[in-house]
Parts: C-alpha cells; structure tokens; sequence
C-alpha cells in the first residue's frame, strides 16, 4: 500500500521527534515518523544525557545557548518531565596547553552570554568535597549547563507530537529511498512504502547510509562509546565533571547513580556495540582517580551507543543543492541530544520558511569540500 | 487499595506497569526505561519474569478494567542483559585490572 505524507522523518531518536513536534506546532499537517526500533533505540537511548555550553568554537557555545533556553522552558511546554536540572559543568584543566586555551574559551563564552568562571584547585575542592585534584591545574566552571533524563526528552517530544496528529511508527524499517520523477521521494519500508514530498534524514549512525540511498555521500563514521553506571549513592555531586584531556565525563543522576564514560582513541570506525572489559576497569580507574572515596560504590551495569563522527567532530545541518525537499542532521559526534532542541527549530525554520534565525552556512555538507576544517577543542568522551 | 510490589530495587508497583501499558509505552525495552524496573541493584533478576508473565496474561485482552496489551511489541522477551553479571566494587575492579597487568 502507497500512502502519501508531506514529510517523513527518518529515525524516531530525540532529533527526529523534536523536528515532527516542532514542524506540527507551525501547522504542518501528514508528518510521519519512521523507526526502526523502539523509540531511542540508537544514540538518543544510550547516551551521557550530558548538556553543556562550554564549547571552545563561537558556534557551538552559540548553538548549546539557544539548546539550554529551550530546555529551561521544556517541561512547561511539551507538559513532561525531563528531569532538566542546571546542576553545572566542571570541566578539569590537566596541562598548560588546556589551561592556555581556557584562558581564551571563557571569555568568548562570558561574551556570548555564557556564565563559565575560571576555579582554582582549592575552590574546587571546596566547591566539592572528596573530588582528587592531584594534576589539576584549574577548573572552568559553568551553572547553567547540566542534565536532563534522554528518554524523558524523547518521550515528551513524542507525546506532544503524537498529540499534534504525527503518526510515528515504530518497529518499521527503511529498505530504500529515491527521488520521484516530477519531485518529491518515495520511502520503502518493511510497513508500506510512502510519498511525500520532503524527507528529513535523522537517522544517527545510519544517516549516512539513507543519504546514499539517493547517492548523497555523508562523510560520517560510527565509532563505539561506552558508559557504566553504579548503584544509587547519596547524593554528592551536582555538575557534571568532564576532562577533555582524559576523555572522561560522569555526573550524578537523580537517582544518585554515577553515570559517565571515557574514550579510547585507539578504537576504529565500526557498528558493533559490544561492552567490553577493557572499559570498565578504565572507567572505573577514572572514578577511583578522580573521587577515592567512590572505590566502595559498585558498577551494576554498562552499555555501549555509536557516536556518529563527522571529520571535524561538528554537526552536518541542512539541505543538499540539487535535491529540492532534501534535508538531513547528522555528524553530532557525541553531541546530538543536547543540541536537539535547538536543531529541531532551525530545521523547521529552515523547512517552513527558507531561512534560519542562527546561521548555519558553516554546518553545511559542502563545508567538506574545503581543505581547512576547524575542530573545536573540547569534543569529550 | 492494597499495593503490589513489581520491582523491589527502584520501588515499581505493579499498577505502574498498567499505567505505562495505559499511556502506550508498550514494548519491553521501553517499559524497562519509562518504570524503572530493572534498573536497580539486581538488574532484573527478580522482576523481569514477573513482567513478563503479568504482560503474557494481558496479551489478548484486558482483565478487570486493565489495559489490554497491544503495545508496540512483536515479542514478549526478556530486555537485553548488560554486563556485569553481578555488581562489582570499583576498588576490585581497579585493583583486579593492576593485577592481571
């Protein structure tokens, strides 16, 4: 059966959600979305549900600026819970090159509307008692930033969507896309095919293989990150602590749970998602090191999601010159759910009405075709 | 109205199972994230199996004014078993590793 839409959305993650529910608030009408899994079945579901400003490039503090407004009046605006919580970002400075391009990043925060503070080692410990400063050189410091639960987001985006009249399916595989002659694209799937004359391309890891369905090459790569979790702890720590020089990041959930991970820069591009060993004793090592007194709290579980890689760790955001009704979001490399909010609104904007409130020139897919390409310092985990 | 306890470790009633079924989060994987159950200490030793009998019996149609199970799932399964089999403290975790190194 050939159903007609005037928009399909490919992937039912936070990304996809948030664009149907912000396309059906301006009034668009037949929005499907489309997932493979359950909702949040790819990097939505697994991520470190970290949101955070302190970005080192004037576009993504710009862009995790507009994302923080958003989530501040999220709740009251889709009637959901997300657990939003400004309990702050602490990032740790470990050598003089980070402490050298600090100096320089909070400024331009601070100048951008951004409140990241500079702390010395002491105010940090007593900012936070039991936290190791051994090697720590400074902290930069920044209370707005913070956590909100992925699911909970996801869901509330859905729900609100669902209430809007999108139709969102899920256990409901793509098997392939193409343009229709005359305009528009036609949308295989394991449920039914559908016509519609835009598609937007959400679909995380996978984005790059639907764009080549229509022969767009998306220069992603997935790459495996884990996270582990402990046993609900009183609760101890309200930001986020974060080492861009260690690739670590872990903060305390409501729940009181330690959830967080660490990089590893010797892992090649793949789409396994296996938990491995070598992790968790790293990882552990990594709450030892930086919290001794956390050597008596258990692990109870880890899990691993791709980060879905761009060559410049920055998103890919827009349109595709020769492909009218095209328009994609992908390359968040670790970074998708806390920019949702804000992507979800510019691709509207940019689908409903041609132009964007926040430039995003720069985020285009034919930014590749430039030798020089700007990666921002602080792409952690 | 007595309470019946689903999951021991986060608290979960059963009645909170019927509420997420309610509201339409129907599948396994989900209902684990939305409820909570197991996500505690024991990971879902003790409950996962009661879930998956009360969903069993509510497949075809609802009983006493509960909602019928006709979520989004293709299977009724047990939701993916992550590693580690049992909670490990991070002092043995660590000091294992520096061993075997």
């Amino acid at each position: 059966m050939t159903r007609s839409a005037e928009v399909v959305i490919v992937g039912g993650g936070v990304n996809g959600l948030a664009c149907a529910y912000n396309l059906a608030k301006r009034g668009m009408k037949d929005i499907v979305v489309l997932e493979k899994g359950y909702l949040g079945t790819g990097a939505t579901g697994r991520c470190g549900a970290g949101i955070r400003q302190l970005w080192g490039m004037e576009e993504n503090i710009i862009l995790a600026r507009e994302a923080v407004k958003i989530f501040e009046n999220l709740d009251a605006e889709l009637g959901f819970n997300t657990f939003f919580r400004q309990g702050g970002y602490l990032m740790l400075i470990f050598d003089e090159h980070e402490y050298e391009t600090v100096t320089k990043t909070i400024p331009l925060q601070n100048r951008l509307g951004v409140p990241t503070v500079l702390m010395s080692p002491e105010e940090i410990r007593d900012f936070i008692p039991g936290l190791s400063t051994d090697g720590v050189l400074a902290g930069a410091f920044c209370q707005t930033d913070g956590t909100a639960y992925p699911y909970a987001v996801l869901w509330g985006y859905g729900e609100a969507a669902r209430r809007l009249g999108v139709d969102i399916r899920v256990m409901t595989t793509v098997t392939s896309v193409a343009s229709r002659v005359g305009g528009g694209f036609e949308i295989v799937t394991t449920d039914g095919t559908y016509h519609a004359p835009r598609l937007i391309n959400v679909a995380g890891a996978r984005t790059r293989d639907i764009g080549a369905m229509l022969g767009i090459d998306i220069p992603t790569e997935p790459y495996c990150h884990e996270i582990a979790v402990t046993e609900s702890l009183k609760a101890f720590l309200k930001p986020m602590i974060i080492s861009p020089k260690k690739g670590f990041y872990f903060s305390q959930s409501l729940r009181g749970e330690i959830i967080g991970g660490v990089g590893d820069e010797n892992k090649e591009s793949s789409y396994a998602t296996a938990s491995s060993p070598d992790f968790l004793f790293r990882f552990a090592k990594v709450l030892r090191d930086t919290f001794p007194k956390l050597g008596k709290a258990r692990i109870i579980r880890q899990w691993a999601g791709l980060y879905d890689m761009s060559p410049d760790s920055r998103p890919i955001l827009g349109t595709v010159d020769g492909l009218d009704g095209y328009y994609h979001a992908c390359g968040f490399s670790g970074h998708g759910f806390m920019l949702s909010p804000i992507v979800a609104r510019l691709l509207t904007e940019l689908i409903t009405s041609g132009t964007t409130s926040i430039p995003i020139d720069n985020l285009s897919l034919a930014r590749f075709k430039s030798k020089t390409l700007t990666r921002d310092p602080y792409v952690v985990g | 109205m007595s309470k019946t306890i689903l999951c021991h470790c986060e608290d979960v009633e059963v009645e909170e199972l019927y509420s997420a079924l309610k509201q339409g989060y129907g599948d396994i994987e989900t209902l684990k994230r939305y409820t909570g159950i197991g996500t505690g200490k024991c990971q879902g030793k003790c409950c996962f199996i009661q879930t998956l009998r009360l969903l069993d019996a509510l497949k075809s149609e609802g009983e006493n004014g509960r909602p019928a199970f006709a979520g989004d799932v293709t299977s009724i399964h047990v939701p993916t078993l992550r590693p580690p089999v049992l909670p490990l403290r991070i002092d043995d975790i660590v000091d294992c590793d520096e061993e075997g190194t």
